[in-house]
């Protein structure tokens, strides 16, 4: 128990290509939460903002300082938080530890990228560098890692592709009816086996986009709204080979037994989830390490339907990354404004989980290196 | 022999792994310290036969990279490294280890042997 609740919540419509700035975005989707939670900006004590590529995209360098003054919330404590693609959630779990802590009473957290600004392949480059220098050099990408991954996973536990293809067009049906989702499309599993091969044997309908966006949660002692009721942190072996074995992602099994321990809840407790589907392979790998299904076999409840908006656990029914989109600092965040909808029952019945009591976040950075889970309570 | 402490800014050819001074461990990947017995100094290791574990054929990969991009994870004997493969597919299983010279990526300094399957 953190002693926690998350006020307000609000983000920005996920898209390829914003109009607005990095920092208009940001700005926007704080002033959703704290409109949301029903306060001034005047009652915010620190500003915890989680973004990757504000430098490498030539945006805006001290992110934080600059959005404590469009937000005119001057004196408060600020920081940015990097942890690649989990920046956000890492920004989550400084604000909960501050407010949890005593040291802020109101924490303002903001998680945004503007991954369109600028030279693509630069974007592309800078993500390709979180990797070690002796991976860099043979030229391996993210989606390679999912590649080899997800052949592993097929010839271990003699699963079908079918499983992941199932992951893509479930993760877009839940988005269909989701106004903040980059994707709001059906698609269907032809749609999936005719896209490009991106890295063998998955397709480009088996890797998320590349998005704008930014998403604000706003966290007080009161309590009201969604309790954090745990959040953990763990990291991994920076290279993806070191690992004993590659279907291993020790930082998620580490960091999901915290947040849980945390909350003094488990998997069964959980009736909806966000998954960092960043590819297809990860939901059902994750959903394995966290103990949701046994090693190996989370791609048969995946195609037995088991993770649909009805199912046990409702998993990544705002889209996920690969429907709602990835703008990568706002990822993390956004999955705890998902989730809050969610609890409170704010959604319309096409996109509300039933009953939906206890919600549970992971949010991955790398290939594994550094994940953050957190768990919230109605 | 690298020095104590200098582990983590010794560059070492494709082909090579580390083995601990102290311990006789192997990695691959550049750390400050051995993962078995923490020792901070380690010699090059020229590694021979592993197997396939897994492998990936990349189609979208950086402007300085070939494409396709055959990567294999293999394993030598607990020294496990993800590297680009020279020729035809292999699978998992299969018996591969360093050859050649080619330019793995455009970058200064990528240039070194690439994965080759071993009839056996």
């Amino acid at each position: 128990m953190t002693g926690v609740y998350i006020a307000g919540a609000g983000m920005t419509r996920f898209e390829r290509t914003a109009d607005a700035s990095l920092l208009s975005l940001a700005a926007t989707g704080a002033t959703k939460a704290l409109a949301d939670a029903d306060i001034q900006p005047s009652a915010v004590s620190s500003l915890h903002v989680g973004n990757m590529l504000a430098e490498a995209t030539e945006t805006q360098a001290g992110l934080a300082n600059a959005l404590v003054s469009w937000l005119g919330v001057e004196g408060v404590r600020a920081d940015r938080v990097e942890n690649t693609s989990a920046s956000g959630a890492s920004a989550v779990h400084r604000g909960v530890e501050a407010v949890a802590s005593g040291t802020s009473d109101v924490a303002l957290v903001v998680g945004a990228e503007k991954m369109s600004v600028g030279d693509t392949e630069a974007v592309t480059d800078t993500i390709s560098r979180l990797v070690h220098a002796r991976e860099y050099v043979q030229g391996i990408t993210l989606p390679s890692f999912a590649g080899l991954v997800a052949n592993a996973y097929l010839e271990r536990y003699d699963a079908t592709r079918a499983a992941f293809t199932e992951v893509a067009v479930k993760n877009h049906r839940n988005a269909v009816n989701n106004p903040v989702a980059q994707f709001q499309k059906m698609i269907d599993a032809e749609d999936v086996r005719s896209s490009p091969i991106v890295a063998d044997p998955l397709r480009l309908y088996d890797c998320c986009p590349m998005s704008d966006g930014a998403a604000a949660l706003v966290l007080s002692r009161d309590p009201g709204g969604v309790h954090v009721s745990g959040i953990g942190s763990a990291t991994g072996t920076h290279a993806v080979a070191s690992r004993s074995d590659p279907l291993v992602l020790e930082s998620v099994r580490t960091a999901g037994e915290r947040a849980f321990d945390a909350g003094a809840l488990g998997v069964d407790d959980v009736d909806v989830a966000c998954i960092h589907d960043a590819f297809t392979v990860l939901e059902l790998l994750e959903l394995e390490e966290l103990g949701f299904y046994e090693t190996g076999t989370a791609w048969r409840e995946t195609l037995d339907g088991n993770t649909r908006l009805d199912g046990d656990v409702a998993v990544n029914p705002g889209g996920g990354l690969k429907a709602r989109g990835h703008p990568i600092g706002a990822t993390g965040v956004s999955q705890l404004v998902e989730l809050t909808w969610q609890l409170r029952g704010d959604l319309p019945p096409e996109r509300q989980v039933p009953a939906a009591e206890t919600g549970f976040a992971i949010n991955v950075g790398g290939f594994g290196n550094n994940s953050v889970c957190t768990v919230v309570e109605a | 022999m690298t020095d104590p402490g200098t582990i983590g800014t010794t560059d070492l050819a494709v082909e090579e792994a580390f083995e601990c001074d102290a311990c006789g461990h192997r990695w691959y990947y550049t750390r400050a310290r051995c993962p078995n017995c923490e020792g901070t100094s380690a010699s090059p290791f020229g590694l021979g036969t592993g197997t396939v574990v897994t492998w990936t054929d990349a189609r979208v990969t950086p402007p300085d990279v070939r494409a396709p991009n055959r990567l294999v994870l293999a394993d030598f004997d607990g020294v496990r490294l993800v590297a680009q493969l020279a020729g035809d597919a292999v699978d998992v299983g299969d018996r591969v280890r360093f050859a050649g010279e080619y330019r793995l990526r455009e970058a200064p300094g990528a240039r070194g042997p690439r994965l080759t399957a071993v009839e056996e």
